[in-house]
Formats: C-alpha cells, structure tokens, sequence
C-alpha cells in the first residue's frame, strides 16, 4: 500500500469524518437530522484505519478505539476504496455488520453532504459571511486535527517533527472566533480541540474570517500577512513554524 | 521621550509585499523579530547607530546580523572599497584582491593552508561539504540539531521547495553530547564524511551554550579515529572571540573553517579556508558565482582584517560585551527578573530564565526597540567596536526602563 493513500485515508476519517461533530451545531439542517437519528457506524478499511462515529442526542462523537461498538458496520478493501468514497468517485463499501441499520445511512449522507459543502465550498458559498465563518470553523478543525495525522504517519515531514517543540497554540480568529488549540506533547502526539485554553504556549491571531478563509485556503503571503498584522504570531513562534510545516501538509493533501 | 511609531517602514512592507514574496525574506521578516514593534526598513547608519525609514535612531545590537563588526561607515573600509569600486570590480578575471585575502587568511588561521571566496555564508558551507564528501567518498553529514548552517536545501531551517532527499544525508546530534555523536559515527561506518559545528551553540529561539569542557577535543579525536573531516562554521563568531579564527578561542583546531559575516564589515564575502590534505579534494568541486570575484568587497575585507588587528577590535568588543552583559543582569534583578544572559561576551543573548515562551522577551525588546535600542527577542546579538562605554550605559538605561514594564506586565 503507498503511503500517499494511508496518509489520505486516515486523514479522511479522523480529520475529515469528525467534523460532522461541529456541522450539526453550526448548521440547522444537520443540527435537525443529528436530532432524529441514533445509529453508530464503523468505517473499516482493510490494512488502513479504523474509526466509529455516533450519532445520538442531537450530536456526534468519534472514536479511534478498535474495541468500540458500532450498530453498522462498512468495509472497505484498501484505503483507495475509503477515499474514493470522500472524493466523490464511485465507491461502494461492504455493509458486514447491521444491515437492517442501512436505511439510516441516508441520513448520514446527507450529513456528510452538507459537510462536504462547507469543507469544499463554491466561491459564492463564501460571499455568504455566516457560511463563511462556519466554513472556516470547519475547516479549521479539519486542519489541525489533520495535522495530528500527518504527524502520525507522513515521512515528508520528519524535520518539523524533530524541531517541534512541545506546548500549545491558541488559534483565534478575532473579533469574535472562532476559537480552536493544538497541543503538542513532550513525546510530539497531536490533540486539536475546539474553543480557548488558558495559558497557551504560542497564540496566531487571525485578523478576521475573510484572512482565515484564504489562510485555510493556502492563498494567503503568510509571511507578508505576518508583517501587515493580519496575521499576529506570540509566545514560541518555532511552535508555529514547525506545527505550520504539518498544516500545508494537510492542504497539500486534502487540496 | 516620545516613543517610535514605524508607519513608514509598514507602509513600505505593504509595498514590498505587493512585489516580493513575503514581502521581506528570511530571517529579516518582520515575524522573526515583534510585527509592528520593531523596524523594518533601514535607511542609513553611522558608527553603532542605524535610522530607519521613518527617521528613528537605534544602537544596534544585531550589526546587521553579524557581519558590521567595526561599525557602519567605517571609513578605512568604505576608503578601500571606494578605491578598488574606481578601479572596477567586476571583471573576466579575479584581480589581485582574491590572492591578497587569500595569503592573508592562510597567515592568520591556523588550519589555513588555502583559501576560496564566496558572497554568503551558504556558498561556503555547501562548498566544504561538497569537498569533504569529495574527500572522503562518503555521503553524510552529521551537524547538531537547531544549528545553523545556511540556506541551501541541505541545511534550510525552512519547509517549502524542499524534497525528502536533500536532507536525507544530514544526521543530528545534540550540542556537548560527543556520546551521541560517536555512535551515529559508529552507527554508519565508513559513511560519513563530515562534522559541520559553530564554534559555539547558537540557535535562535534559544539560549546559547558554550562548548562543555573536551567536548571539542573530543569531536577532534571522533573525526580522527573515523576518518570524518571537521569543518567548523565560524559565521557568527568568526573575528568576534579570536582573529585566528573562534578554534583559537576554545582551544581547537578544524580541518575547514567558514566565514562570511564580520569579515568584510558589511560587504559582501564569505571564505572557506582548510588543511593541505584536502586542497585536492577542493579543487575537484566546480565552485563559482558571478560576484564570487568581485573586488571592491575583497578589498573591503582586506582593510577590515587589517582593522580589526590594529585596534585590537576584540578585546575592545569584549570588555564592552562584558560591561552590557554585567549590566543587564544587574539592572533586571534590581526589578526582580530572572534575566540570563547566554554566550560569549561579543555575541550574547537574553532571556527569562523563568519562560520557554518568549513572551517576557518579546515584551522586553519591543520596549526597548521603541526608545531606540535594538535587541532581538529570538536570535543573538553582536557587538561591534563603533560600540562605547557611552552606548552601552545609554542602552543599560533603556534596557532598565524595559525591564519595568516586563516587570509590570509579567510580575516576575
């Protein structure tokens, strides 16, 4: 298996798929489907990740563990098959666990479908600022959760990670967020999380939702956003610059 | 006293970003040192003082990175580049500056049986790896991990245009650990061509740290048993501790030596030197640029050793070095901080022995940048002779009105 695929793979599932857990507070159609459905589903790739997501109470969790439990469950035979199913291609999983479970799987398409507008938006999703600022929230997350990943398993980046120092970045896009952190570990494991933390380590400030759109979107000088102040980096900044070289990564892959 | 505004130097990076990726590279971006709080364009300098596009004064504590040692404008310098400038400098051929400056470093370093020049730092790092691989036939390089070696593929600190091969050759060790480097000499026998270090540790975003005592007999005596070339990257400190070049100063010596930065006074030229045996080896990697000739900054060189040894520039650097140093942590425990300072007296850096962020540092030199003395809150400072007695209290007094509002902010 190449690495390329693994990489995309993991990054799909456990960057992209959780995602779902902001979209059904920040949009209503999601937040309405996320009320009505109860079903957990595991998506198992042979040779390749694995991951639950549940659906219940109005909100989704996602797990890692390989001993979850899960009501449906969809195997994939190789991590090309996973990602062709995020990527819009033909791809059709085998259902080997729930199958009664299947019909709910509407609803959670249409879920992922809603997600995917807002992690892949058109040029006129975005002069809508509300989506805007939700796509941002999103994308964000996916962002630095991928580069959870990335850290894991991509050769590419074995300089940064052996300059990365340990700590926390506090990411917010001011006025008024949104708000995610990463923390780094002594032993460089990756956790992303949405909202403040107290004391982080180093803090980039993003000058607004449209400088955080085209940051996300790799369109953004940033080294000239640095110097202009629409971009304000404090505390650690080799934190930044190496955590950065795994952000473009992400880009690079889910671009 | 007022303190600085930079409108004129950000309205300027708004330009340059308009036309120049980043706006300004490397590491004279302005995200290196505090966005909004220090200067970004230069105008003019004199002495120990440089103004910038919007007219305010500074006591220069970065010397342009390293290489102005004497001071801006130093007119012995300026008269000599002037000089060969009205001769022309540029031509098919070398003229007689390079064999000049040559003959000049194969007397005054130790290891120095050669010479060539370069323009940057990174021309001659990459030329003495090229030659030690020649040499020895061997692929990698072992440097320590967060030093600073340069630009160029191998060694950039930076991430973009780079593949995974070229730096899959480079291994790294931790400073003063010779434990370490042994055994990943050991740990690929007969595949090593070289050790690359500075004479001492100076990362930026950290303290710096001075060769443990043996530790460089030690790395010596590693190289030798495994047939590895030392190359030491004197940039920094080279003509800054010893004119003999920085293994004078701690007491060893290297197979090649690097040097750029002090050596021309703020002209343009880097020199590689090295031991006999590896002349050939030399002569075998094609080494060229177009300015790697130019004459006017040879001869700027040559009247900037020259210089430096006749006013015996170093002691001076150091006992001014010494009073800043002294001084600083002097005036920061008086507000109760935990200031250190880290590094030869000629090249010392700040810090807060109490944070790994930066932030009372960061404070600290935006403070002092504003009333007109430049610290770098992230890479080490230089001295320069045009420093004085009366510099250094002015920039103490600064340094200490910086302190209070550290003091203020932070409580300790």
């Amino acid at each position: 298996m190449d690495e390329r695929s693994y990489i995309l793979a993991n990054l799909h599932l456990r960057a992209v798929l959780p995602r779902l857990q902001e979209l059904v507070k920040l949009d209503d159609e999601a937040r309405s489907i996320a009320r009505e459905t109860k079903l957990s589903v595991r998506f198992k790739v042979r040779k390749g990740p694995s991951e639950v997501v549940e659906i219940s109470d109005g909100e989704v969790r996602t797990s890692s563990d390989p001993k979850g439990k899960a009501d449906l469950g969809l195997f994939f035979a190789s991590c090309e098959q996973l990602n062709n199913l995020f990527m819009d291609k033909r791809a059709i999983p085998v259902p080997y666990k729930g199958l009664t479970r299947l019909p709910q799987m509407k609803r959670f398409s249409r879920l992922t479908e809603i997600m995917t507008r807002y992690l892949r938006p058109t040029e006129v999703d975005l002069t809508d600022p509300a989506f805007k600022r939700k796509h941002v929230e999103m994308a964000l997350m996916a962002g630095l959760a991928g580069a959870a990943q990335i850290a894991k398993y991509d050769s590419k980046v074995e300089h940064a990670m052996e300059l990365l120092p340990h700590g926390t970045i506090q990411f917010s896009v001011l006025p008024d967020g949104p708000y995610a952190f990463v923390s780094v570990d002594e032993d460089k494991t990756i956790f992303a999380g949405n909202g403040t933390v107290a004391e982080p380590t180093a803090n980039l400030d993003i000058n607004g939702v449209d400088v955080a759109a085209d940051l996300l979107a790799d369109r953004l000088d940033q080294f000239a956003a640095l110097g202009s102040g629409d971009l304000r980096a404090s505390g650690l900044l080799p934190l930044i610059d190496e955590f950065n070289a795994l952000l473009d990564r992400v880009g690079k892959f889910l671009a | 006293m007022s303190l600085y505004s930079f409108d004129k130097s950000k309205e300027m990076f708004l330009r340059a970003t308009r036309v120049i990726p980043t706006g300004i590279s490397g590491n004279k971006n302005p995200a290196f040192a505090i966005p909004g709080a220090f200067p970004y364009f230069a105008e003019r300098g004199e002495g120990c003082r440089y103004w910038d596009v919007d007219d305010n004064q500074y006591i220069d504590f970065l010397c342009g990175f390293g290489p102005v040692v004497l001071g801006f404008g130093y007119q012995k310098v300026d008269d000599a580049y002037d000089a060969q400038r009205r001769l022309g400098s540029a031509f098919n051929h070398p003229t007689p500056r390079t064999v000049e400056l040559a003959e000049k470093l194969v007397g005054l370093i130790p290891c120095a049986d050669w010479a060539a020049f370069g323009r940057n730092g990174s021309d001659v790092t990459t030329y003495a790896i090229q030659a030690a691989r020649e040499k020895t036939q061997r692929r990698k390089i072992i440097v320590v991990r967060g030093a600073y070696h340069g630009s160029h593929a191998w060694c950039t600190p930076g991430h973009g245009g780079l593949i995974e091969e070229d730096k899959r050759q480079i291994l790294t060790f931790s400073w003063n650990d010779a434990t370490e480097l042994e055994g990943l000499v050991k740990k690929h026998p007969g595949d090593v061509a070289a050790v690359m270090l500075t004479p001492h540790h100076h990362p930026a975003f950290g303290e710096q740290v001075l060769p443990a005592p043996g530790f460089w007999s030690d790395v010596r005596r590693i190289c030798d048993e495994h047939g590895v070339v030392l190359i030491c990257d004197d940039i920094r400190d080279g003509f800054r501790l010893h004119m003999k070049g920085s293994g004078e100063y701690f007491d060893f010596v290297p197979d090649m030596m690097c040097f750029c930065k002090a050596i021309a006074n703020g002209y343009s030229v880097s020199a590689i030197v090295g031991v006999e045996d590896l002349k050939s080896a030399a002569s075998k990697v094609f080494f060229t640029g177009t300015y790697y000739t130019a004459a006017a900054d040879l001869a700027a060189a040559i009247a900037t050793l020259d210089e430096l040894i006749e006013v015996d520039a170093i002691d001076h650097m150091m006992k001014m070095g010494r009073m800043l140093c002294e001084g600083l942590v002097k005036r920061g425990e008086a507000h109760g901080l935990q200031v250190k300072v880290t590094g030869p007296p000629t090249i010392p850096f700040l810090s807060f022995a109490n944070e790994r962020d930066f932030r009372r540092s960061q404070r600290w030199s935006a403070e002092c940048a504003r009333r007109g003395v430049l610290f770098h809150p992230h890479h080490n400072w230089f001295l320069m002779y045009a420093h004085k007695e009366a510099d250094i209290q002015e920039s103490l007094d600064v340094a200490d009105e910086a302190f209070g509002l550290v003091k203020k902010e932070f409580g300790s």
